[in-house]
């Protein structure tokens, strides 16, 4: 009874912040347009080009600009003490991370799947594609968030070399590409590249609260 | 008796004894490997180009077997607080790095007379210049953090993390349709290459992983003695 509550006021601090830092989130989303842009001038708008690249393009795109704001991840409830208090008030390092990976797909991840079907008119997308990109994203991001929190748990004490954070996420991501951009090619595996996706999403699910907790201890040792 | 392995002290002290040996051994067993490579036959397809597979094969699989030890010593050394792991890893990671770049550049070079083209994106390439990208990744990771221990593990977490890749490219031309051709060598039950081919292969696979040994064993004794200075 008392850790429902906890997670409630939990979700209810983050509910907040995402109030206040909402303009960061819709400067992220216009990275993703700005960037489709760009992609358009470079390659020429050629419609029958840009309909056979789009799903990849848009794909790219949202993890690039999902690893925008990732350092934030971490660093302000590190920085300020809240980490320690939410550990102290019980909820372990494993679950306050489970948690925040939650909240980040609620607040940063979905936010983006809004902006999809906008970004899928510029590339004159066929409209089943795009529900695969919708069921994909959903799932994907969530793989997204994961990794985002083990990468950002990672740099905390980083304070040099800020790039690296990003690459993690865009190597780990490979699979995620593959398989999610590999489900219009072939129409009857549909089922089970989907099987295959929540699979590698039940797996970051769980070895991402584990290792990203490991990387808070360690951090919070040193500090 | 395996002390020296997880033991600086006794580490140098082994590696005192062994290592004049083991530069004879190196030397003896490169010269003989190159020999044989000259006197192996050619291919009654590839011709000449056959030879590059004596530089091809040894460093893909010195390239795979440095990265499992770092994975051991990353398992051993989180799980038992050994801190000599992570001295090995530190200082293998560049030789699995080098290898690894032996490797693409001798492929490619072997698939342009063979296959037409410098690169293909195939399964097995991709993943080894994923493979490639990890090591340069670990590297950049060491020169990264302030802070000894918090370098150390993090390290010894993304190295386990990035071990995903290993049976990736393991199994990677059994389980996708690839152009880069199955393994002939690692069966268990008959080879299916001509003995006058395993022996230069062999030969030169122990000559590569000779002097990778004898690397490593100047590199951790370095980072021995730059530790010891400053503890």
């Amino acid at each position: 009874m008392f850790l429902i509550k906890k997670i409630f006021l939990f979700f209810k601090r983050e509910l907040n912040l995402f109030y206040n830092n909402i303009a960061d989130l819709f400067s992220n989303i216009l990275f993703f347009f700005l960037s489709i842009f760009i992609f358009v001038f470079a390659l020429g708008a050629e419609e029958q080009l840009l309909r056979s690249i789009g799903l990849g393009i848009i794909w790219s795109l949202l993890l690039l600009s999902s690893t925008l704001s990732l350092r934030k991840f971490y660093e302000d409830d590190f920085n300020n003490g809240v980490i320690k208090i939410i550990h102290m008030s019980g909820i372990s390092y494993e679950l306050f991370v489970f948690l925040k990976i939650l909240s980040h797909f609620f607040f940063v991840q979905i936010p983006f799947l809004i902006s999809i079907p906008i970004a899928c008119i510029f590339f004159n997308l066929p409209i089943n594609e795009v529900y695969n990109l919708m069921i994909t994203f959903i799932i994907g991001s969530l793989i997204l968030s994961c990794l985002g929190s083990i990468s950002a748990s990672m740099n905390l004490l980083n304070k040099t070399n800020f790039s690296i954070g990003s690459i993690i996420v865009l190597l780990f991501s490979i699979p995620v590409i593959i398989f999610s951009v590999g489900i219009n090619n072939s129409e009857d595996s549909f089922r089970s590249l989907i099987n295959l996706l929540i699979g590698i999403t039940l797996i970051f699910l769980g070895v991402s609260p584990w290792s990203s907790a490991a990387f808070i201890k360690l951090a919070l040792r040193n500090k | 008796m395996f002390n020296f392995l997880i033991n600086p002290n006794q580490f140098n002290k082994f590696v005192d004894i062994i290592f004049k040996p083991l530069v004879i051994i190196a030397l003896i067993t490169l010269s003989a490997g190159l020999m044989l490579v000259y006197l192996s036959p050619l291919d009654y397809q590839q011709g000449l180009t056959v030879k590059i597979m004596y530089i091809h094969v040894p460093s893909a699989w010195l390239a795979l077997i440095t990265y499992a030890i770092m994975t051991i010593y990353s398992i051993v050394g989180l799980a038992f607080k050994i801190s000599f792991s992570f001295i090995i890893n530190k200082a293998i990671a560049p030789i699995g790095a080098v290898f690894t770049i032996l490797c693409l550049l001798s492929g490619s070079m072997w698939g342009k007379p063979m296959w037409g083209t410098w690169w293909v994106w195939d399964a097995r390439l991709t993943s080894v210049a994923i493979l490639l990208i990890i090591y340069l990744l670990i590297i950049f990771l060491n020169q990264t953090f302030e802070n000894r221990e918090v370098r150390e593990k993090t390290i010894a977490i993304f190295i386990l993390i990035g071990s995903v890749n290993l049976p990736i490219i393991k199994f990677s031309v059994d389980w996708w349709n690839t152009l880069h051709q199955p393994a002939s060598v690692s069966k268990l039950s008959s080879p299916s290459i001509d003995i006058s081919m395993l022996q230069p292969l062999l030969t030169m696979t122990l000559a590569f992983s000779m002097i990778g040994l004898i690397i490593a064993i100047l590199r951790i004794k370095a980072e021995i003695l730059l530790r010891k200075k400053y503890l």
